[in-house]
């Protein structure tokens, strides 16, 4: 495997954005080389967050390191038990850690996976790339735009790869569907309507003490303190809107990955958004229950529509719990199940051949689980120096769509959206709320 | 506490009368309308009332406050919830004159007199909405170890040079501890600090779970022990 250009102590100090004094920072290690290469040529990793999706992630991982490709030398999680979890899976010569920062002092690890709550990842994935790391992360990228900005910025900065974790453009009914659409076959798409179920309510337990295995402090992290509560951890802080974003920021970052995708958009942004909602009655969760965001794109024209629950136009009637989205061209309309994953593609894209001098659409395809082809499509990109199929700067532009949902909705009003100084124009709270102050350790 | 009082209102006990005489304007009668709402009312008719706050703005920011360490948690929550609806609202493009009444409300909430967890949640209002005019109430508590972090990241995210000049006096006056904290917030701004490290990648906390074992079989940690032994079983 092609060594990682190396970067400086200079340059490192530089990016942590400070006249920083020395002993007081990291070990020596990190600061004066980027990672090499593990034993046999295989890349060498650390997976930081290791419940939830990290433990499906580090399965992946462990038939990658089963094929040769990897080793899994450490696993991470501030909760004990989780931990633990992994270490048992993972097996013998696995080193556990709770906190993240001791993987990035390692010298013999090249690449991490992190797969913590939503508002972890940019301060991980930027204090990894400026370890010399390369970067899986979980979506959404990001939650705040100055987040995913230093993200991009951290990502060129140290020349990192950093995948962002919207593995439906590594899976073939995402791919057909993207195909077809790029060669034209719906006409010129004006726009795209999704449906998705509902955010929950609840939460309605009090504060407590946290569970003795779980370290609250590191798991809130650069969000601001307070009491720990069991509706505002594992899994359920997905619906607080301060750690979790609901749904629009969970699904919807894969939906708008897939939408972006297949419109050749990753580098436009929506000049407005517009969003309205229902507000919970009960309990601690607040992200709306029923939502709806208009998104507004200029040159060219169309918009995305974001509904809960919205217009349902499945192709598989029994899933009445699921999500889509709909295509609409001049010329016909595409339904697409869930974000491109799980389900085929409407057999008029299945069965699409691109013509001579059509549009071919890159997919890594060398494995049968499309999970495992997003990974295997970073690995190529860590390789070639190429950028991975959901490169960091799309992943923000993912996550650009979701934040501003919510923006919108909290705020009331309709957003305008200069895309250039990624701004909200004439509006200072709005652009206040771009950023959010990050407690201490825990910051970019 | 209004919830009390109301609540009272149920015995015999006219708040309303109390209300009145103090004031008989229509702001003040949407103030007991929403308050009414917010304790009295069912879910629905709490989250209506909250959801509507915004319209009545700085009125009702000292009067939801006191409800909400209400130890009803809907109550409370919705009070906390009507506030940040001012708040949203007070932000928006050409309320300037909204915002500073909100604003100034809202300042007025910090004073020690409040409860730690009302005052926490001010600042981050401030946060969204504050101008030089909060900056120095703001900077007062830095002296508190309870809300100087909060009151930190308030400044941080305050635009202008009166925020900045408060953030560098507090980082001359701050004890040691406190001041990495404050150089994190002054370079957020662009200021070059010497002197006081970044400890961001500092690892600092060390799990208790081990190693799983090799074939050997030596250092097996007690979680994994213990897991092991439920497999078993």
């Amino acid at each position: 495997m092609k060594k990682p250009k190396q970067y400086s102590r200079r340059r490192f100090l530089a990016g942590a954005g400070a006249a920083i004094s020395i002993p007081y920072l990291v070990p020596s290690g990190v600061l004066a080389m980027a990672s090499r290469s593990g034993a046999n040529d295989r890349l060498t990793l650390g997976m930081i967050g290791v419940g939830g999706m990290g433990k499906g992630h580090l399965r992946n991982m462990i038939k990658f390191r089963e094929a040769g490709v990897v080793n899994i030398a450490a696993v991470c999680d501030v909760d004990e038990k989780r931990l633990a979890a992994a270490v048992e899976l993972a097996g013998p010569g696995v080193e556990p850690y709770r906190d993240y920062r001791y993987i990035l002092a390692r010298r013999d690890i090249d690449a991490v996976l992190i797969a913590t709550p939503d508002h972890w990842h940019a301060v991980q994935c930027v204090h990894a790339c400026e370890a010399g790391k390369h970067v899986f992360v979980e979506k959404p990228a990001s939650v705040t735009i100055e987040e995913g900005k230093a993200m991009v910025a951290a990502a060129r900065r140290y020349k990192r790869v950093v995948q962002v974790g919207s593995q439906s453009r590594s899976a073939r009914p995402a791919h057909d569907a993207c195909t077809y659409i790029r060669n034209g076959m719906l006409g010129k798409v004006r726009k795209v309507t999704c449906w998705h179920r509902l955010n929950p309510t609840g939460g309605t337990d009090p504060d407590s003490a946290p569970p003795p295995e779980l370290d609250w402090d590191m798991w809130l992290g650069p969000l601001r303190w307070r009491p720990y509560n069991s509706a505002y951890c594992h899994s359920v802080f997905r619906w607080i809107m301060e750690s979790g974003g609901g749904q629009i920021r969970d699904r919807g970052a894969h939906v708008f990955s897939l939408i972006r995708w297949c419109m050749d958009a990753d580098y436009q942004s929506p000049v407005s958004v517009e969003a309205r909602g229902t507000a919970t009655t009960k309990g601690r969760w607040d992200c709306p229950p029923e939502m709806e965001v208009v998104y507004t794109f200029s040159n060219p024209d169309w918009q995305v529509i974001w509904a809960q629950p919205g217009e349902r136009h499945s192709n598989y009637p029994d899933k009445n719990k699921d999500f889509g989205l709909v295509f609409w061209g001049d010329s016909d309309r595409l339904i697409v199940d869930r974000d491109g994953t799980g389900y085929e593609a409407a057999e008029k894209a299945r069965n699409f051949k691109v013509p001579g001098g059509g549009v071919e659409v890159y997919r890594m395809d060398k494995h049968k689980d499309y999970n495992m082809n997003h990974k295997e499509d970073w690995f190529q990109a860590i390789k070639t120096g190429k950028k991975p199929c959901m490169d960091i700067e799309a992943g923000h532009g993912a996550a650009t769509m979701c934040i501003l949902g919510n923006l919108s909705y909290l705020l009331g009003r309709k957003l305008h959206w200069d895309a250039k100084k990624q701004q909200v124009i004439g509006d200072e709270q709005a652009n206040r709320m771009l950023g959010r102050p990050q407690r201490h350790p825990y910051h970019l | 506490m209004w919830a009390s009082k109301l609540r009272n209102a149920h015995a015999g006990v006219s708040v309303a009368e109390e209300m009145t005489a103090k004031s008989h304007d229509a702001q003040n009668k949407a103030v007991d309308e929403l308050l009414t709402r917010i304790v009295q009312g069912s879910d629905e008719v709490r989250t209506e009332a909250w959801l509507s706050a915004g319209e009545i703005a700085a009125p009702a920011v000292k009067p939801l406050a006191a409800l909400m360490t209400d130890k009803e948690l809907e109550v409370g929550r919705a009070a906390k919830r009507g506030l940040w609806k001012i708040v949203r609202r007070a932000g928006r493009p050409g309320a300037g004159q909204e915002k500073k009444a909100v604003t100034a409300e809202l300042t007025l909430l910090l004073g020690q007199e409040q409860p730690i967890a009302v005052r926490r949640e001010v600042l981050w209002m401030l946060s969204e909405i504050g101008g030089d005019e909060s900056v120095a109430p703001i900077a007062a508590l830095m002296s508190n170890t309870e809300l100087r972090e909060h009151a930190r990241m308030t400044l941080e995210r305050i635009p202008g040079a009166k925020s900045l000049a408060a953030l560098k006096t507090a980082m001359k006056n701050a004890p040691k501890d406190f001041k990495p904290n404050l150089a994190q917030s002054l370079r957020q701004r662009g200021v070059k600090v010497r002197g006081v490290g970044c400890v961001k990648l500092v690892p600092t906390k060390k799990t208790n779970v081990k190693p799983a074992a090799s074939k050997q079989g030596t250092s097996a940690g007690w979680l994994n022990v213990r897991t092991r032994e439920v497999r078993e079983a």
